[in-house]
C-alpha cells in the first residue's frame, strides 16, 4: 500500500481559498502581535533603566516571567483563564469580536515582547561606553552623540537579532491553532480533514511558511549588507 | 471564586505523570526535555561544523538543513513526524518517538547556528598558531578551537536550551501527556483554567529561571584555560 | 480508462471466490507479530471514551473493543492480544490510521459515505444525531435559530460541515477537540455547542452544574458510529465485524450498553426500539 499522491486536492474545492484565508490570518495575527511586542519590548527595556525601583522590578518581573513560560500555556491562559475574570459586558464584547484572535494576538505579543526586551537590551549594552565618551569629547552634544553615533550603530546591531526574533514570532503564531484561530496551520489541517490527504496539505503549508520566512530573511540581510559599517562586524548573539 | 484546591487534589497527577512522566500514560516533560536537549545539541555540533566545512558537498546540505528548519514552525515539523514519516516508512512511531525526533531535528538547526557562531568567534590566529605548532586540523579543532568556542557559546546555548524546554509543551498536541497535557486533562473535568494554567506556568518558570541563573553563574566563572 | 476499470472489476469478480482463501491482512499480520492492537480514541468524550476522576482511560467504545473486538482478533491470530490506546481527534484520526500509528479508530466517529472513500467502517455500534447544547433559557431551540450566532464545533466533525453548508452565516468556532469547545460554551464564549446528542448529554452530566444546561433541537443529521480502519483490509474488517456481531447475538453488547447507558450507568439513556431494530438489522435480524 504505497502512497498515491493527489496534489489536485490543493486547488480543487475550497482548499486554495482556505490556504489564502489562513495566510491572511497568520499575517494579521503576526503583524499586530509584532507591534505589541516591539512596543512592550521598548517600554520594558526603558523601564529597566529608570532610577525608580518598583518600576524596574515590575519590568524585570514581566521580562523574566513571560519569556520563561511556554507560549502554548500563555495561549490557554489568555483564552480560557482570563476572560471569565473580566466584567460580563467586556466578555460579551470580546466573544462577539473574535475573542480567540485577540487572545492569540495578546499571548503572542506579550510573550515575544519579553523576548524583544532582552534582544534590545543586549544590543544596546554591546555598544561600548567609550563610543559615547569619544563623541562627547569630540564636541558633540549629548543629543547629537545619540543621533549621529549611538543610534546608527545600535540600529545596525539590533536589526539582525530583531529580524530573527520577528521570524520566530511569525512561526510561533502557528501555536494559535490550539485555541481555534483559523491561521495557516489550522487551515492546513482543515484541508487534511476534509480530503484525508495529509502529505499534500502539510507540504503546501510548509512551503508557504518557508517562502515567507526565507524571503523576509533575504530582504533583511540584503538591507543589512547595504547599510553595514565597514570594519564593524560585531554581532549580537540572539538565537531561538 | 478561585479554587486553589484543584491544584492540591490533582498535584500528584500533574507532577508525577505530567512533569516526570511516571504513570500509565506515555508522557513526562522532563523525560522528553532532557534527551531532546542532549541529542539536539549533539546533532547541532555536527550540523554547525558541517556548515563550516571547506568541501561544498558537506557544507551545502548543512546550510539547506539549517535554512529549512529555521524557516518552518515547530508545530509543522511535529505534524510531519506524526503523520507523514510513519506513512512513508510504513512504521508506527510512538508519541514519545515522534516528539523526541521532531524536537531533536528541529532544534539541531538552531544549535548548529550557535556552534557555528561560537567557532567563528575564535580568532583565526589561534588556529594558525595551533597548526604552526604541528597540530593536525582535527586536533586543532578539538584541543584549541572547540574549548574556546564552547565558552563563548554558553549564553546563547542556555537560551536555546530554555527555548527547547518550553517547546516541549507542544508535544501535548499529539496526545503526549506532558505537564501541559496533564493540566488540560484535569481542566477538562474540573474547568478551572485560571488556576491550572497559572500553576503550570509557575512550574515551567521555576525550571527555566533556574537554568538561566545557572548560566549566569557559569558566565561569571573565570576561564580555566 | 473506463474500459480498464471494467476489466479490473471483471477480474475482481472472477477472483473473488478465491479471495478469502488467499486473503492477506497486513493489519492482522502486524497485530499478530506485535501482540498489540493499537486504537485511536478520545480523551474527553464521556461516556464513549474519556479520562475519569481516577485518571483511567475508559468508556463505552473502549469496552466494546476490549470485550468484543479483542477476543475476535485473538481468536483469528491465535494468541492473546493486548490493547494500547492513543489519543485521536476528528482532525487527526484519518491521518493516524493512514500513517499506521493506530489500527482502529474506536471513539465517536460517524460513518459517512464521504469518509468511506478513505477508510473502511465496521458495523454501526451506536446511532445518534446532531443537536445543540445551550445554557438554559437560551433563544436557540434548533438549527433554525443559529443564524448569526456563535456556534462551537469540533474541527473536522460532520456537524461542522453540515452547519457550514446549511447555515453559512452562523459564526462557526472550530476547536481541535471536544473539551476546548465545551469549555468555550461553559464560559459563554459561544452561544451553543453542536455535536451528537448523546455526547452532549454526556458532557452535560459531567458539567459543574448540570441543571444549568440543556440539549435542544431535533436531530439535524443522522450519525451512525462505526469503528474505522485502513481501507481495503477486508480480512481485518471481517474480524472486527465478527466481534461486534457476536456481541449483538449473544447479548453481550447490550450488557455493555447497560453498564454505561442503563438506569445505573454513567449516563442513563434507554435505547429506543427503533435504534435497537436498526442495530440488529445489520446482522440480519
Amino acid at each position: 500500500m504505497s502512497y498515491q499522491f493527489k496534489w489536485s486536492v490543493l486547488w480543487s474545492g475550497q482548499s486554495g481559498y482556505w490556504l489564502l484565508q489562513g495566510l491572511i490570518t497568520t499575517l494579521e495575527l503576526s503583524a499586530l502581535a509584532w507591534l505589541l511586542a516591539v512596543a512592550l519590548g521598548i517600554l520594558s527595556g526603558a523601564l529597566r533603566t529608570v532610577p525608580f525601583r518598583p518600576l524596574r522590578a515590575a519590568a524585570t518581573f514581566y521580562v523574566e516571567f513571560f519569556r520563561n513560560v511556554p507560549l502554548l500555556v500563555w495561549m490557554f491562559f489568555w483564552y480560557f483563564g482570563v476572560p471569565p475574570l473580566l466584567p460580563r459586558g467586556v466578555q460579551d464584547w470580546l466573544f462577539d469580536h473574535g475573542a480567540e484572535f485577540w487572545a492569540g494576538m495578546f499571548a503572542l505579543g506579550v510573550y515575544h515582547g519579553a523576548r524583544m526586551s532582552e534582544v534590545i537590551r543586549s544590543g544596546i549594552q554591546s555598544i561600548p561606553r567609550t563610543q559615547f565618551e569619544a563623541s562627547v569629547a569630540m564636541g558633540l552634544s549629548v543629543w547629537q552623540a545619540y543621533r549621529l553615533v549611538i543610534l546608527p550603530i545600535a540600529l545596525r546591531l539590533i536589526v539582525p537579532p530583531i529580524t530573527n526574533e520577528s521570524l520566530n514570532l511569525l512561526k510561533n503564531s502557528s501555536v494559535a491553532l490550539t485555541i481555534s484561530v483559523a491561521e495557516l496551520t489550522f487551515q492546513t489541517r482543515q484541508i487534511e480533514t476534509y480530503t484525508a490527504r495529509a502529505i499534500e496539505a502539510l507540504t503546501a503549508g510548509t512551503l508557504i511558511y518557508l517562502v515567507l520566512c526565507v524571503s523576509i530573511a533575504w530582504v533583511m540581510s540584503s538591507l543589512e549588507r547595504r547599510y553595514a559599517i565597514p570594519g564593524l562586524i560585531a554581532r549580537v548573539g540572539g538565537a531561538g | 471564586m478561585l479554587d486553589p484546591g484543584v491544584i492540591v487534589r490533582n498535584f500528584k497527577f500533574l507532577i508525577v505523570q505530567g512533569f516526570l512522566g511516571i504513570g500509565s500514560f506515555a508522557g513526562g516533560t522532563l523525560r522528553l526535555a532532557i534527551p531532546a536537549i542532549v541529542l539536539g545539541f549533539a546533532l547541532g555540533i555536527v550540523v554547525g561544523l558541517a556548515r563550516l566545512a571547506n568541501a561544498a558537498w558537506i557544507r551545502v546540505p548543512a546550510v539547506m538543513y539549517v535554512e529549512l528548519f529555521r524557516g518552518v514552525p515547530l508545530v509543522m515539523v511535529i505534524f510531519w513526524m506524526w503523520f507523514v514519516i510513519p506513512q512513508l516508512l510504513r512504521l508506527p512511531i510512538p508519541e514519545y518517538g515522534v516528539a523526541l525526533t521532531a524536537f531533536v531535528i528541529f532544534e539541531a538547526a538552531y544549535f548548529g547556528e550557535i556552534v557555528r557562531a561560537g567557532v567563528q568567534s575564535v580568532p583565526r590566529g589561534q588556529v594558525e598558531a595551533a597548526r604552526a605548532l604541528g597540530l593536525s586540523g582535527a586536533k586543532a579543532m578539538r584541543y584549541v578551537v572547540l574549548p574556546q568556542a564552547l565558552r563563548n557559546m554558553v549564553p546563547s546555548l542556555v537560551t536555546q536550551m530554555i527555548v527547547l524546554f518550553k517547546d516541549t509543551s507542544l508535544a501535548s498536541i499529539i496526545g503526549y501527556v506532558d505537564l501541559t497535557k496533564a493540566a488540560q486533562i484535569v481542566n477538562n473535568r474540573e474547568i478551572r483554567p485560571f488556576e491550572l494554567y497559572l500553576f503550570i506556568a509557575v512550574v515551567y518558570w521555576i525550571c527555566t529561571y533556574s537554568m538561566s541563573r545557572m548560566a549566569r553563574r557559569l558566565e561569571r566563572r573565570p576561564s580555566t584555560a | 480508462m473506463k474500459r480498464g476499470f471494467v476489466v479490473l472489476q471483471v477480474l475482481a469478480l472472477l477472483l473473488s471466490p478465491l479471495g478469502p482463501v488467499f486473503a492477506q491482512s497486513q493489519t492482522l499480520d502486524k497485530i499478530k507479530e506485535s501482540g498489540v492492537l493499537t486504537i485511536g480514541t478520545r480523551t474527553g468524550s464521556p461516556p464513549f471514551a474519556y479520562i475519569n476522576k481516577n485518571n483511567e482511560w475508559v468508556g463505552f467504545s473502549i469496552d466494546l473493543v476490549e470485550l468484543l473486538v479483542i477476543p475476535s482478533i485473538s481468536k483469528e491470530v491465535g494468541k492473546p492480544i493486548k490493547l494500547t490506546k492513543k489519543e485521536s481527534t476528528p482532525p487527526t484520526r484519518i491521518p493516524l490510521l493512514n500513517s499506521n500509528s493506530v489500527d482502529l479508530i474506536a471513539g465517536t466517529m460517524t460513518d459517512t459515505p464521504e469518509r468511506r472513500q478513505s477508510v473502511d467502517f465496521s458495523l454501526t455500534f451506536f446511532l445518534t444525531g446532531a443537536q445543540f447544547l445551550v445554557k438554559k433559557g437560551s433563544p436557540i431551540h434548533g438549527i433554525n435559530d443559529i443564524a448569526g450566532k456563535r456556534i462551537a464545533t469540533q474541527q473536522g466533525s460532520t456537524n461542522a460541515k453540515i452547519i457550514r453548508e446549511k447555515v453559512p452565516n452562523a459564526q462557526l468556532r472550530e476547536f481541535p477537540d471536544q473539551p476546548a469547545a465545551f469549555q468555550a460554551l461553559l464560559q459563554g464564549q459561544v452561544d451553543a455547542y453542536t455535536n451528537d446528542g448523546i455526547q452532549l448529554y454526556g458532557l452535560k452530566a459531567k458539567a459543574p452544574n448540570p441543571t444549568d444546561w440543556e440539549v435542544v433541537g431535533d436531530f439535524f443529521s443522522e450519525e451512525p458510529y462505526g469503528m474505522a480502519m485502513r481501507k481495503g483490509d477486508a480480512k481485518f474488517k471481517q474480524t472486527v465485524d465478527a466481534g461486534l456481531k457476536q456481541g449483538f447475538e449473544s447479548g453481550k453488547y447490550f450488557e455493555i450498553y447497560d453498564k454505561w447507558f442503563g438506569p445505573k450507568g454513567e449516563l442513563p439513556y434507554p435505547m429506543s426500539p427503533q435504534v435497537k431494530a436498526y442495530l440488529l438489522k445489520q446482522i440480519g435480524k
